[in-house]
């Protein structure tokens, strides 16, 4: 391994060449008032290579950024370290910066010195100053040994695929039909529309819904370049940004084109079920059109319901209502594969069942409904016809309580606000008295959060109509079984009362939650999950609509509870990431991808095997085995396969990281913990820890790499061989990660690993194994701590007695000894 | 002789709360009795400190349910804490009259209430008379349990 470090070094820049420039940043105080900046960029001056160190007060700004332009051309730098933020953050702009001084801008490498340092060890100045001078060490040692490096330009289909037909889908297609590009709209039901094609009115405005709905939705089923795939799913997405293979399974319908949706097949049909969408409310026929305004407005048959459903043809009464003879049992499910270069994801939400709070009587009092049952009831084209009446007698109730977060802000449900009930409520209940002015409405509630544009006007309105509204949630509701009433039993907290109210109807008011289907999606296109469960986005902030799989962008509630108009501008938002992509017809991949030498290649094919997205071509009888770089995603899980020492990764190379360890470890090595931690998952979350300010121990050294697969056991040896007290191999959970599941190499390794310190006798538990989300500061702030603690039952004779121990290993076939 | 009442109950678990009330709608003892509802004794703990609530008497009427923590969205372990307010509330003397008696009672009868004619009652019923209480060893396990510390008997 040193062999390796010094034979890369021979190859590179002769030590005279080089020439560094370190900046160090305060970030105004947030890095600045832990961390003694001024020391740090006067340690870095010492260090090897390092021509000039400077601190500034934000690096990133404009004449932060001129400075190092300035200094790349005048002091002829050939390296930059930039000590500031998460690379996750500014290394496009470091980058950028360098690229337009005419520097290389892979010769750029950044120290996390915010994020994994100041944040996360806020009173401790002392300790965050000298692991701030570890890790721009690290970084000024890796960046010595970096190399230039260029990008390959990938073509970009200009096609797009939206998966799911709601409102943020149908925005989503049509503005980028609209941009010219072609567009498939897949949706999984009958019709697309989505949750609002189910609302009676809007919140603020009061519009009615479908009415302002329906136009978008005929405009996306006449568009030229969209191609609506209704009844379907996607079932396998292969490929990379600008062309992923997608597979869609299109269900049979079993009515064709030529339905004219007049509906004569219905009175026909022998079969009823509850109809999904007015909530069950209603009942519907087993040939059936989703609702009246459905695109494509043609009828299907829910073949689960038919009576043909075992292949044989048993009834065929709706085949002889149908005078246009459009029904056709004979219909098949069929696999479609479409070639995009882009994909929007706009799955929606489902709604919270409240079944489980039994003290509120749902399921068992037929009073007692949730607000989506509402929205049917009161819609005209829902059951009643848009009469206001209750279930049990089908009267109209003289007065209705709402209850609020049913479902949400809850660890025993939801925890998170579901943003759009207490507006829902509000309009409901103002719908109610519009058009039964002399019913009675109380709405039960904890805060009423009307936040948005025309929100509080609305609530104020409410109230200015009579909507009475109480602060306290009943703790239970009781069901007078003579005529249905419903007692509700509370506290009034703002008068501090006890209260007994009797209403005639009880609607709750439910929250959204990620579509139970949602890990589906989230696994075929590689995406992250918040701790809530929805889509996460690329950065809260300044990518929120990006996910971290390049050309996949998020619109709607997959991504967060929003209400109709966050959903759009999302949707556009959306639509307007993936046009820059097609439009410029080309985008460029990282240049991070595996690297065979052919020298000393045996063509032994390991690597191949590894490899999850088949970029490995070659054979034992072509005599070598070749990268396929267009395909290669750049994990790495490859590179610590090859015994032989043929393989690398380009700008993750066995030199600088193996140069990162030896600094981690220069000093005090038996009180570091050297992480090593994935780009997408363990990286991220430890920067979750530092943005949520969870403070753990400042012991540990944190090594990214793109996928946890890349960590190769060499490393791990070569840590404890240096003394190291603990190292820690961290990645994403197992199916959430970013390399169709490179990462089971990495469980495979470390185990391995384990059981050889088992054989030697020696602690296995310094070698740890995490899976580690990006939503999972506080889970990785966990893992640290319970590391160190470790730590301290640590005697020197341990850390003497593993590095004697694996020091004496028998070196392998090929390995310089 | 005060207890550390944190040392018994999460004390962050009470910054959880939102005061939705759906505790102290649930409370039967309010139903019957002035009590101090889990609601108003968590916010109370919060803005007031706990060494007012220990001065109420209305904490002693909570029956410990625990249908307020079985209906809290948050979790909160209120049972505990009402247990433990009382126990510190114990410790500090704090102890409603009608309890007292009752635990005197019940360390000088081995029974914390008096029933006029009981075992003819029983024996009307064909019931048997009760036993006599081992009383000896009712103060021992009362004494075990330290509530001579905080009541005399
Ligand atoms: C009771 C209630 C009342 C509301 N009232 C209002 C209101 O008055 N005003 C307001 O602004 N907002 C309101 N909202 C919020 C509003 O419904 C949402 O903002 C909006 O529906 C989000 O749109 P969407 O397209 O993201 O998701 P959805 O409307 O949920 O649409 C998602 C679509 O994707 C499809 N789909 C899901 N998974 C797949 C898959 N794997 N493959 C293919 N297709 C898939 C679904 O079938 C669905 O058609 C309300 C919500 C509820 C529950
Ligand atoms: S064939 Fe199926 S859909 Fe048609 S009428 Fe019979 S049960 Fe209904
Ligand atoms: S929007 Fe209102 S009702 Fe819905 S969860 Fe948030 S606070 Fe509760
Ligand atoms: S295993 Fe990863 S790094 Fe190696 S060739 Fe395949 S995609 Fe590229
Ligand atoms: S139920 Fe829980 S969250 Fe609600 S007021 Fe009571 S203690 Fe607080």
């Amino acid at each position: 391994m040193k062999q390796a470090l010094d034979d890369m070094d021979k190859k590179a820049n002769s030590p005279a060449d080089l020439r560094v420039g370190v900046y160090v940043c305060h970030c105004g105080k947030n890095i600045g008032s832990t961390v003694d900046c001024e020391a740090v960029a006067q340690f870095a001056s010492t260090l090897p290579h390092v021509t000039l160190a400077k601190d500034s007060l934000y690096t990133c700004s404009e004449p932060g950024q001129e400075q190092i332009k300035t200094d790349i051309r005048e002091q002829k730098l050939n390296r930059v370290v930039v000590a500031s933020c998460t690379p996750r953050l500014h290394e496009p702009t470091f980058r950028a910066a360098c690229e337009s001084a005419g520097l290389n801008p892979y010769l750029l490498e950044m120290a996390n010195i915010r994020e994994h340092c100041s944040w996360v060890h806020l009173h401790e100045r002392e300790a965050a100053t000298s692991k701030a001078k570890d890790l721009v060490a690290m970084a000024v040692a890796r960046a010595v040994r970096l190399e230039p490096q260029f990008e390959l330009s990938v073509p970009v289909k200009r096609s797009s695929l939206v998966i799911g037909g709601g409102v943020a889908g149908i925005q989503a297609a049509l503005d980028m039909a609209d941009a010219g590009y072609q567009v498939y709209l897949v949706e999984k039901s009958g019709s697309i529309g989505g949750r609002m094609a189910q609302i009676d009115k809007t919140f603020p405005t009061m519009d009615c819904s479908i009415c302002i709905l329906a136009p978008k939705m005929s405009e996306v089923g006449r568009h030229p370049n969209i191609q609506m795939l209704t009844l379907s799913e996607i079932k396998e997405v292969t490929g990379h940004i600008g062309n992923f293979k997608v597979k869609i399974l299109k269900k049979a319908r079993y009515v064709t084109d030529g339905c004219t949706a007049c509906g004569d097949c219905i009175q026909a049909c022998p079969q009823l079920a509850p109809d999904e969408f007015n909530a069950g409310l209603s009942i519907r026929r087993a040939i059936y059109i989703p609702f009246a305004q459905a695109v494509p407005s043609r009828y299907l048959v829910d073949m689960g319901l038919c009576l043909n459903n075992q292949g044989i043809v048993a009834c065929d009464r709706c085949f002889q209502a149908c005078t246009r003879k459009c029904i056709d049992f004979a219909d098949q499910d069929k696999i479609v594969e479409i070639e995009v270069g882009t994909i929007v994801v706009a799955t929606g939400v489902d709604v919270y069942d409240p079944t489980a709070l039994t003290e509120l009587g749902y399921g068992r009092f037929p009073n007692v409904i949730t607000t989506l049952e509402f929205e049917r009831l009161i819609n005209a084209g829902g059951p009643s016809s848009g009469e206001l009446i209750r279930p049990s007698d089908r009267k109209r109730p003289k007065n209705i309580a709402f209850l609020q977060c049913i479902g949400s802000r809850s660890k025993r449900s939801n925890p998170y606000c579901s943003n759009v009930c207490c507006m829902n409520t509000i309009k409901d209940a103002l719908l109610i008295k519009e058009h039964w002015p002399e019913t009675e409405v109380f709405v039960f509630y904890i805060d009423i959060r009307a936040f948005g544009k025309g929100f509080e006007d609305l609530f104020q309105r409410a109230r200015r109509e009579g909507v009475t509204f109480i602060r306290g949630i009943p703790g239970e509701i009781i069901e007078d079984i003579s005529n249905g009433n419903l007692t509700l039993l509370g506290e009034n907290t703002l008068l501090g009362t006890q209260y007994r109210y009797t209403m005639e109807m009880v609607i709750l008011s439910v929250g959204i939650k990620p579509r139970s289907d949602a890990p589906i999606v989230q696994r075929l296109l590689n995406l992250s999950t918040d701790t809530d469960g929805f889509y996460m986005e690329a950065h809260p902030k300044l990518r929120p609509v990006d996910t971290t799989t390049g050309g996949v962008f998020l619109a709607g509630a997959a991504e967060g509870p929003k209400d109709i108009k966050d959903s759009v501008t999302q949707a556009s938002a959306a639509a307007s990431r993936a046009n820059i992509l097609m439009s410029k017809g080309e985008v460029k991949i990282p240049a991070v991808t595996a690297r065979i030498n052919t020298d000393k290649c045996v063509a032994c094919g390991l690597c191949a095997k590894v490899c999850p997205y088949h970029a490995i071509e070659g054979s034992k009888e072509l005599g070598y085995y070749r990268v396929v770089e267009a395909m290669c995603q750049g994990c790495g899980a490859c590179v610590p396969e090859c015994k032989f020492g043929a393989l690398d990764q380009a700008h993750f190379s066995d030199a600088q990281i193996v140069s990162q360890i030896h600094e981690a470890l220069a000093n005090e090595p038996e009180r570091k913990i050297i992480a090593f931690a994935c780009n997408w998952c363990s990286y991220a979350g430890a920067d979750f820890a530092g943005v949520s300010r969870i403070q753990y121990p400042d012991n540990v050294r944190i090594i990214r790499t793109m996928c946890s697969a890349r960590v190769a056991p060499e490393w791990i040896e070569l840590a404890f061989s240096m003394g190291a007290g603990a190292v820690l191999v961290s990645g994403c959970h197992p199916s959430d990660c970013h390399y169709n599941n490179a990462n089971q190499n990495t469980a495979r390794r470390v185990e391995k690993f384990w059981k050889r310190l088992d054989k030697l006798g020696l602690n296995k538990d310094r070698l740890r194994l995490a899976w580690v989300s990006a939503a999972e500061g506080a889970q990785f702030a966990k893992v640290i701590k319970e590391m160190e603690q470790g730590l301290r039952e640590l005697t020197p004779d341990q850390v003497l007695e593993t590095k004697q121990k694996l020091a004496k290993r028998v070196p392998r076939k090929g390995e310089p000894v | 002789m005060t207890v550390k009442l944190w040392n018994f109950f999460p004390r962050e678990a009470l910054y959880e709360c939102y005061q939705c009330a759906r505790c102290t709608g649930s409370c039967p003892a309010l139903e019957v009795a002035e009590a101090l509802g889990p609601r108003e004794t968590i916010l109370k703990c919060l803005n007031l400190g706990h060494d007012e609530v220990v001065e109420d008497e209305r904490l002693w009427v909570c029956c410990t349910c625990n249908v307020c923590e079985d209906r809290c969205p948050q979790k909160i372990p209120i049972s505990d804490l009402l247990v433990a307010l009382r126990n510190s509330a114990a410790r500090r003397g704090n102890i409603p009259d009608k309890l007292q008696i009752a635990i005197e009672l019940l360390a000088k009868t081995g029974r914390s209430m008096i029933v006029h004619q009981l075992d003819e009652m029983r024996a009307h019923h064909g019931l048997a008379p009760l036993m006599p209480v081992p009383i000896d060893e009712v103060r021992e396990v009362l004494k075990k349990t330290k509530l001579d510390d905080v009541i005399e008997f």
